[in-house]
């Protein structure tokens, strides 16, 4: 087996069942938390739930990622707000702002859109590597990370470096050829998007319900989330 | 038997809302910097996080294939009695409930109330501290934690009407406020119940309290019991309803507000017509309606700061009105403490665990961060609404030889009211 | 026989010496092949960038040797790369090659035809076994025991092992020969296949594209010619000197890639001002070729500079390797709406069925928890 083989495979019928298995399990997961129980909560509220809810995201996804000092929240552990965001950062800078990964949305959505120039992409992807490692090494020294932190842990951070190192070393041209590079940066695609469902990687689909909770719990109580 | 009950109530409680956020969880360990009892020792295990993971535990092991195929394997292990014991300790030592925790989350996950969940499953199962448990049998059968069996209330009031030479309605038909106490104030800060009286009259209220739901605090809360929370609150709701009041008033206590006022209408039923507010409330909006005045400026002077009570402030909303009041007390002298309002730091005492002994070094190693920021903004007083931060912080001052007041904020209006 | 040598040949032709040199020259530049540095005075001997130690042994190579017989075999072809490599129009590189050589069966160029010429074939490969070169263009068929395609009613399978037996070099010139080209896409009715898996025991080398740039397939010849041996491959037997980059690195558009200057439809302001055509589906990157360097129509053009995007199509079935206009990092195939609803569907059932049972658990809880509450009433 030749590594062009092993690319039409990684790239064809591996990608499509990682694909499809993905599909299904976040579904599975979603389906499976909705269908639990819901009950109304009956106490009369004193301020705009609705408000709250949408303060919680305005919280959430403007407030701490550029103006975190309005909130003060992560002034005991700078480094560790910096690395988590220039993580977030250069994943979504290269997932969604990256020329080839938006040719890939385009061909699984029907659309595409403008994208960002190559250099600004592999800056923040360079950025979100590093941010990976210190991560990982305040997992093992901080004692609460590590209490609290077990294989599955440090496997769902193994399956998110390994696409984004082969993805770096891919648009380099580092040490190989380009078809054993794309191979291993689909393969481990391919296995992200298998683990994605089965770990914790799948907050972001949480995320939404937990941030909206939030937002109803501090806006019935009239309270700035 | 008592693992198995944890687990039944873990799984009985364990609905989309908590299941949601438990599965949310990314292990970020965020929420520890938030926690005051991890902030002061640096033990682990007190990080929220670690406190919910009994129901994270049981959630996974009985809700999720993963969980089951893990267990089944023996990758994971199941909850054992031990287990229970352990998180004993870190629920109701190492936790007021402060919701702080849910305020830094970067996911928004509500620790506080699946803490409390944590805590309705030990409940269920009797690992809950001797001190608390006790606490518990006694409010069950003298209908106070703190021994104010009717005689006792009767006579308390009947000193302080003397004393202090005030009105205090008890009983009285047609009112259309039911004012509660908290046997904190009625045993430990008797001044309250004079204070309070003064200032309602002077507002011209039409008050009176209850010689049957006399009993604010609810040690069923502590504990977490579902069954006993009710129960506690049914001594008030029921005669509430009996009189016909419209409106009840929590006076100076936190988490009888968190439970009346929030969860009562989620575990019992709560008379749709009757509104249930809190006195810091009342006092912020009788100034700003003038319905009594104060003497301006009665506390310019000494630096007098203001801490807000977990259960009064963050979780109850009433941030604003303690401001308006000091803002006339005290123009000059007043400062803020850093961080204050919604994310305030608590005091510590809450949760029940000012009543376990065992817990009292914890609660003076938490109460360092009070200490610290105090003694930054060199307030000589400090003033709360709520009863159980000022038992906290009277001890410790006393603890830590502080130079520092500590006073209740309707013992401050009352003392400042002028015709 | 006594055969004039490949120089006396261009001679007759009116080739002058110094035009000899000249294209000896140029073969060496298109080759890329130098001697290594013997001593530090190396620079003395480079002239125009070309080792002029080199051009004196190339020139020296074709005024010793004869020209080689070369069988040209076409199976499933188009003649695409026999069209390219006949069309030029001035004496040139092509020519000194096509001069070095004898091609003595070709099925489109040759004038005859029919039983005659295939006898001629035999001859050939008869008096010059072991020294021919056999050129194969366009796939080989080995489906219903490769009935489909037969010369003179023998199949192309056996056409090919009998002529590979007795050749001296095989190569395969066009994507088809190498690789199977546009035969072998799905579903490959004919069972196309490259010359490479069929032959196994004789190294191939490929000449992939559609068509191979003739300079390339002239180039790796004249390498063979002159040297006698095959030049340095890589693992899918391409000569190292013309596929070893990918057009991505040599494309004149590469600058637009990197600043995120795109064109983003066809005729659109971004495609006039010449910008990259990532968007609209290049394979440059995934494509090693040298048509970003040498270009076609004797360096005048290649398809990016002309504005469509690269096809890739020197690659192992670019046919099937994603559609030409969705995305060179796009999946080969994404599934389509009916697989997602399935796996959506699937997904919402096991969930339903899991909810279901968590259900009853808290049912039961509820009763257990409700059980051992009113117990504890009774003791209490």
């Amino acid at each position: 087996m030749n590594w062009n083989e092993i690319l039409e495979f990684s790239r064809g019928a591996l990608f499509n069942v990682a694909l499809i298995f993905f599909v299904a399990g976040m579904v599975y997961r979603l389906v499976r938390v909705l269908l639990l129980g819901w009950s109304r909560d009956r106490a009369p509220a004193a301020g705009s739930k609705v408000g709250g809810v949408a303060k919680s995201f305005l919280k959430g996804i403007l407030i701490w990622p550029f103006i975190p000092w309005v909130k003060r929240t992560f002034s005991k552990n700078p480094i560790i707000y910096l690395a988590g965001g220039l993580f977030h950062l250069g994943l979504f800078a290269a997932i969604f702002l990256g020329t080839p990964h938006m040719l890939v949305w385009k061909s699984l959505l029907g659309f595409g859109w403008r994208t960002l120039p190559v250099p600004i992409v592999d800056w923040l992807s360079a950025g979100a590597i590093l941010a990976m490692i210190v991560l990982l090494i305040n997992r093992r020294i901080n004692p609460v990370l590590k209490l609290i932190s077990g294989p599955a842990e440090y496997l769902s951070w193994l399956v998110v470096f390994l696409p984004m190192v082969s993805g770096y070393m891919m648009t380099h041209h580092m040490f190989f050829r380009y078809e054993v590079l794309f191979s291993l940066h689909m393969i481990a695609v391919d296995v992200l998007l298998i683990w994605i469902p089965l770990s914790r990687i799948s907050h972001f689909m949480f995320y939404f319900f937990s941030r909206t909770i939030h937002g109803l719990e501090f806006g019935k109580r009239a309270v700035t989330p | 038997m008592e693992t198995q009950t944890a687990l039944n109530t873990f799984v009985k409680e364990t609905g989309g809302w908590a299941a949601s956020q438990l599965e949310a969880c990314t292990r970020c360990g965020m929420c520890a910097e938030a926690c005051h009892f991890y902030q002061a020792t640096g033990i682990p295990e007190y990080a929220p996080v670690w406190k919910i993971e009994l129901l994270s535990r049981a959630y996974e092991q009985r809700f999720t294939v993963s969980g089951k195929i893990k267990l089944a394997l023996g990758i994971d292990k199941p909850i054992n009695d031990q287990d229970l014991l352990d998180w004993s300790k870190y629920i109701y030592h190492a936790c007021t409930v402060c919701n702080k925790c849910s305020m830094v989350c970067p996911m928004g996950i509500d620790l506080g109330t699946l803490i409390h969940d944590v805590r309705s499953g030990l409940a269920e199962a009797g690992v809950v501290p001797a001190d608390l448990k006790a606490a518990v049998e006694l409010q069950l059968k003298e209908g106070s934690p703190l021994g104010v069996t009717d005689e006792v209330f009767e006579d308390r009031l009947e000193w302080v009407t003397d004393d202090w030479e005030v009105d205090i309605p008890i009983d009285k038909e047609g009112a259309e406020t039911l004012v509660v106490f908290s046997s904190i104030e009625i045993m430990k800060f008797p001044q309250n119940l004079a204070a309070i009286a003064e200032i309602l009259n002077a507002a011209g209220e039409n008050w009176t309290l209850s010689s049957k739901a006399r009993e604010v605090v609810n040690f069923g809360f502590y504990e977490g019991s579902h069954e006993r929370t009710a129960l506690f609150l049914r001594r008030i709701l029921d005669h509430a309803a009996e009189m016909g009041v419209k409106r009840i008033v929590v006076t100076e206590c936190g988490h009888a507000y968190d439970a009346l006022r929030w969860t009562a209408y989620n575990i019992t039923d709560v008379p749709k017509d009757i509104e249930i507010t809190h006195i810091s409330h009342l006092l912020g909006e009788y100034v700003s309606a003038g319905r009594i005045h104060l003497k301006e400026g009665a506390l310019n002077g000494e630096t007098i700061t203001f801490h807000d009570a977990c259960k009064i402030q963050r979780k109850g909303g009433h941030i604003q009105e303690p401001r308006q009041v000091l803002e006339v007390l005290a123009p000059e002298s007043f400062v803020e403490m850093s961080p204050n309002k919604e994310e305030a730091i608590c005091c510590g005492g809450g949760g029940g665990v000012i009543a376990i002994k065992e817990a009292d070094p914890l609660r003076y190693e938490a109460f360092k961060l009070k200490k610290d920021q105090i003694e930054k903004v060199q307030a000589k007083t400090v003033v709360m609404a709520c009863s159980n931060c000022r038992l906290q912080f009277t001890d410790c001052v006393q603890h830590f030889e502080m130079d520092v007041k500590v006073a209740g904020l309707s013992q401050l209006v009352a003392d400042a009211l002028v015709e | 026989m006594s055969e004039k040598t490949i120089y006396q040949h261009l001679q007759e032709q009116g080739v002058s010496r110094r035009d000899f040199l000249k294209l000896c020259g140029m073969l060496v530049g298109a080759m890329g092949i130098s001697v290594p540095p013997l001593e530090s005075a190396d620079f003395l001997f480079q002239s125009d960038g070309v080792d002029q130690r080199m051009v004196q042994r190339v020139a020296k190579a074709l005024e010793s040797k004869t020209r080689a017989p070369v069988i040209w075999l076409e199976f499933q072809d188009c003649a695409g790369c026999t069209e390219a490599l006949t069309r030029s129009q001035s004496p040139t590189l092509i020519d000194l090659v096509l001069n070095s050589i004898s091609v003595e069966y070709h099925e489109t160029l040759t004038a005859a035809a029919g039983f005659q010429t295939e006898a001629n074939k035999e001859a050939i490969m008869q008096a010059y076994h072991g020294q021919y070169v056999l050129v194969v263009e366009g796939s080989i068929p080995t489906a219903a025991g490769g009935a489909y395609c037969t010369i003179g009613g023998r199949s192309a399978v056996d056409l090919l092992e009998e002529a590979a037996e007795g050749a001296a070099a095989i190569i395969a010139t066009g994507n088809c020969s190498a690789f199977g080209g546009l035969p072998k896409a799905a579903p490959n009715p004919t069972g196309a296949k490259g010359v490479w898996e069929i032959i196994k025991d004789k190294p191939v080398v490929n000449i992939p594209g559609c068509p191979a740039i003739p300079e390339v397939f002239t180039g790796t010849l004249a390498h063979f010619l002159i040297f006698g041996n095959l030049p340095e491959l890589d693992d899918l037997n391409r000569p190292m000197t013309f596929y070893g980059k990918t057009v991505h690195d040599r494309c004149l558009r590469r600058p637009f890639y990197d600043a995120g200057k795109f064109a983003m439809s066809f005729d659109d302001q971004g495609a006039k001002e010449g910008w990259c055509l990532y968007k609209l589906g290049c394979k440059g990157p995934t494509t090693y070729n040298a048509c970003a360097s040498i270009k076609w129509d004797a360096g005048l053009s290649f398809p990016v500079q002309s504005g469509h995007p690269c096809l890739g199509c020197s690659e192992p079935d670019f046919w099937d390797g994603g559609g030409f206009y969705q995305g060179q990092s796009a999946p080969l195939n994404p599934p389509g709406m009916v697989s997602v609803g399935t796996a959506v569907g699937a997904g919402a059932v096991i969930g339903a069925v899991m909810a279901a049972n968590n259900a009853s658990q808290k049912k039961r809880a509820t009763a257990a928890g409700n059980e051992t509450y009113r117990e504890d009433k009774k003791e209490a």
